[in-house]
């Protein structure tokens, strides 16, 4: 099992990989390459963010899961109060999630965000209101995504300091308990 | 839920190998037995399941996967396959989980329950907002688990028929219909806060974006008929039950001697949504 770990590994979710980049990748391509085909404004915005919108729910829902084993969510909890919760697989699992999946999804996940960012820009000097509204609902949706994983990795490097204090504190704890008993 | 914050953690390098040991004490213990098993998540606080309203919750009887290179080539991700480990988390199939080594029940789920789940959500908050119900009266228990993906679906749908009546200037039509709706809730919603109301934001945008669900179907039936008088009374009857849907919702969030405050952006807002829809032809 260990020595997989140093061994050049392959993705391990192929599928998983290739939906999560489909739909950001489909999303800019259709924005980008839409201008020069589609002369329709009302297609151009609904496909677009229909395609951002659907990769938001598979990386949160889907991807996120799968390639970092991590998801985060809001609940309104008795109190009435919003409550933003984070989870994650256990540290076991965490540690042999496979590297080349998580680097995949955390740079697309990051690029896409600058991708869009870039294209804004360029329709802010263009004057483009309408398209600002497109590249401003999908930055939307990808800010959205970042923020909640980052606070979910966060979440999860905590717990897996507390658990290794934990656990290092009973392995002391027993060490002496059994020193002891055979004293 | 942290513990103290401070690093007392000695350096990465030696905690590494600390780690490491801690892994085979894990795997030792695990073939052992069960009887001195450590958790193998920190005890999170009680995780609330998501209220799921109408669907009955599949409970997840698949621990964490075990290998990378294990993955079962299975169509649009699924679930891992089920992993040889400790019996411990074999005996959590229960929804109420411990916590303890049961993988959580919403991380390893298939997606196809993911799916489900969320498509059972989205139909249950428009009969909670919509439709009469016993629970109106209570704002924070009716749209408790919002969501996002209706009011967004009626927003496009509301914008999609207004540009499809329209005969000229179709890409504006759209494009102001979406940036007003969507712009409006936000700012309804931050005007319920401003005047000191207490309504969750995300939660009071999912019901005003819901509430567009009459607003579609009358906009819907007058792209179908053309007549002026018709659309002037479906209208109005949209108008009156959407107004209805919200209200409960908005003037329950705020203090009494400011309900018409609250509310009447919102008829406003339905107003002029009513008015562009009589309006396109």
């Amino acid at each position: 099992m260990d020595p997989n770990l140093h061994v050049q590994e392959n993705y391990a979710n192929p599928k998983t990989c290739f939906f999560h980049v489909l739909f950001k990748a489909a999303a800019l391509a259709f924005y980008i390459l839409s201008a020069l085909f589609i002369s329709n404004f009302v297609i151009i915005f609904v496909m677009t963010v229909l395609l951002a919108a659907l990769d938001f729910w598979v990386v949160k829902n889907v991807s996120g899961r799968i390639l970092v084993g991590l998801r985060w969510w809001n609940e309104i909890n008795d109190l009435g109060e919003s409550v933003w919760r984070f989870e994650c697989l256990d540290q076991e699992s965490l540690a042999r999630m496979n590297k080349k999946d998580s680097w995949l999804f955390w740079w697309t996940l990051y690029l896409t965000a600058v991708a869009w960012t870039v294209l804004g820009i360029f329709s802010l000097i263009r004057f483009q209101a309408d398209y600002l509204l497109v590249i401003g609902v999908c930055l939307t949706l990808s800010v959205a995504n970042i923020v909640g994983f980052t606070k979910c990795r966060k979440d999860a490097k905590k717990q897996i300091q507390a658990f290794a204090q934990q656990t290092i504190a009973s392995h002391v704890s027993s060490t002496i308990q059994s020193a002891f008993s055979v004293v | 839920m942290s513990h103290s914050h401070s690093d007392t953690i000695p350096l990465h390098a030696s905690s590494q190998s600390d780690i490491d040991e801690i892994e085979n004490l894990i795997n030792a213990s695990v073939l052992s037995g069960p009887a001195t098993v450590l958790p193998a998540r920190p005890p999170s606080p009680p995780r609330a399941q998501i209220p799921v309203s109408s669907s009955p919750f599949i409970p997840s009887n698949i621990p964490p996967p075990p290998l990378a290179s294990h993955q079962k080539p299975t169509p649009v991700p699924a679930a891992p396959p089920p992993a040889p480990v400790s019996s411990s988390s074999q005996g959590n199939r229960t929804v109420s989980s411990s916590g303890f080594g049961s993988a959580p029940n919403t991380l390893t789920e298939p997606v196809w329950n993911t799916v489900k789940r969320d498509l059972s959500r989205i139909v249950s908050n428009l009969k909670l907002v919509v439709f009469p119900n016993p629970y109106r009266e209570d704002p924070g228990k009716a749209l408790r688990d919002w969501d996002l993906w209706g009011p967004f679906f009626f927003i496009v749908f509301l914008g999609l028929t207004l540009s499809w009546s329209a005969s000229v200037k179709k890409s504006e039509v759209f494009a102001v219909a979406f940036a007003v709706l969507a712009a409006g809730a936000v700012i309804l919603t931050l005007n319920v806060l401003l005047l000191g109301g207490k309504i969750i934001f995300f939660q009071s945008l999912s019901l005003l974006g819901y509430c567009l669900f009459p607003l579609d179907v009358g906009a819907l039936i007058c792209l179908l008929k053309d007549s002026v008088i018709l659309k002037v009374i479906v209208v109005c009857v949209t108008l009156a039950w959407s107004s209805w849907a919200a209200y409960p919702f908005m003037s329950s969030a705020v203090n009494p001697r400011r309900k018409a405050l609250a509310l009447y952006p919102v008829c406003l807002m339905y107003v002029s949504v009513g008015f562009l829809i009589i309006a396109i032809d």
